[in-house]
């Protein structure tokens, strides 16, 4: 039952490993910290694993469990003791070959963009550019459809701004 | 850069990374197997350390109160009763804190969850207050009938000069230690340092909280 259990838990994050890893992406700059960051969001969902609602999708409770534990995570200057030890290695691992993605010049600047919006303001960014439906942020997020539709448009305003700066 | 070339872009970028990403299977069985952790168990030990060394200092200000009560002055019965009484406060109000943050449900929707929790983190503002509060106390412990009685003029002013400028200090800080102060220099001058940062970080986060919410 458990490693049933346990299995269909490790298939929802292999299906899903993406969400985790831009999440963290965006909330942690450095590597280190996200390698935390990734783990402590794996932590989490196995913790809530068993009061999943199926009355919603599996990737919005990820997305609740990401950003509420994203937000909420914060790296003092000395480095706090892991919560599981024996995990030194990464769970979540770029390929060499493909480790190209990080250094493509658009996507770094869209990434540092997103890094330097406020925690919820970069919540929404993020579901927005996954292209979630207004319907879908405001149930992971429990902002109201309208407040969605004024607050993405202010934020890409923004981007533009950037990036037309960046071109230009 | 148009609306469609973002998007177009971060599709690009999702689609490569799910060809790169890779899942460490074995490091992702092992958080499977970790065991839903107690209270306790889930206080980082510096949290676990200034409980313990509050409920002592409690506990022994409790005794010397009890021990000394028939024969101890009236100033050092009363002060040190007001200094352990909200030092319980604050121990109560702690550890109230971490309890609710601890059962905090976060795969509720973000907004609520985040303002849940900040609002929480920003009651260290209340220990602070408390723990100010009882600065007067410091200074009226030591006072007895005979030093009452047989002291001066000189000695009576400078307990007074004391005494009122630090009741003053605990007070103003006690009605201006609150959220909306926490630009203020003497604020960032108190909450400095990294042990504060949590608390800075979740006013900072209850403040666009309040921003969405009016947004709504």
């Amino acid at each position: 039952m458990q490693a049933e259990r346990s299995d269909i838990f490790i298939s929802v994050i292999e299906t899903n490993k993406g969400i985790i890893y831009k999440v963290a992406h965006a909330y942690c700059i450095h590597a280190e910290d996200r390698k935390d960051l990734i783990q402590e969001i794996i932590v989490q969902l196995w913790k809530s694993f068993n009061r999943y609602n199926d009355e919603y999708k599996y990737t919005t409770w990820m997305y609740r469990i990401a950003l509420n534990v994203a937000i909420s995570f914060y790296r003092k200057e000395n480095r706090r003791k892991r919560l599981t030890d024996p995990l030194s290695d990464n769970i979540l691992d770029l390929v060499e070959d493909n480790a190209l993605i990080e250094t493509n010049k658009n996507i770094g600047y869209l990434n540092q963009f997103i890094a330097g919006l406020k925690e919820l303001d970069k919540a929404l960014m993020l579901l927005y550019l996954e292209e979630k439906s207004h319907k879908e942020i405001a149930e992971i997020t429990g902002i109201s459809e309208t407040n969605i539709s004024t607050k993405i448009g202010r934020i890409k305003k923004i981007l533009k701004q950037k990036f037309s700066t960046i071109q230009a | 850069m148009e609306d469609t070339q973002i998007i177009n872009l971060w599709r690009s970028y999702g689609q490569k990374l799910e060809e790169s990403l890779q899942l460490n299977r074995k490091n992702a069985e092992e958080i499977t197997r970790i065991k839903v952790r107690s209270f306790l168990a889930s206080m980082k030990p510096l949290k676990i350390f200034t409980i313990v060394v509050g409920i002592l200092w409690v506990g022994f200000v409790d005794l010397l109160i009890i021990k000394t009560f028939p024969a101890a002055n009236w100033f050092f019965i009363v002060s040190a009763g007001i200094q352990v009484l909200l030092t319980k406060l604050a121990i109560i109000i702690y550890l109230y804190q971490l309890i609710l943050i601890h059962q905090a449900d976060i795969s509720e929707p973000v907004l609520e969850t985040q303002r849940k929790l900040a609002s929480l983190k920003s009651t260290t503002l209340w220990i602070a207050r408390i723990l100010f509060l009882q600065l007067p106390v410091w200074t009226t412990f030591y006072w007895n009938k005979s030093m009452l009685v047989n002291g001066n003029i000189a000695l009576y002013l400078l307990q007074i000069v004391i005494t009122g400028s630090f009741t003053f200090v605990a007070v103003w800080l006690f009605r201006n230690i609150k959220n909306e102060n926490k630009d203020k220099k003497w604020f960032r001058l108190i909450f400095n340092g990294n042990e504060w940062t949590p608390l800075i970080k979740s006013i900072e986060l209850l403040n666009q909280v309040k921003e969405y919410k009016a947004g709504a």
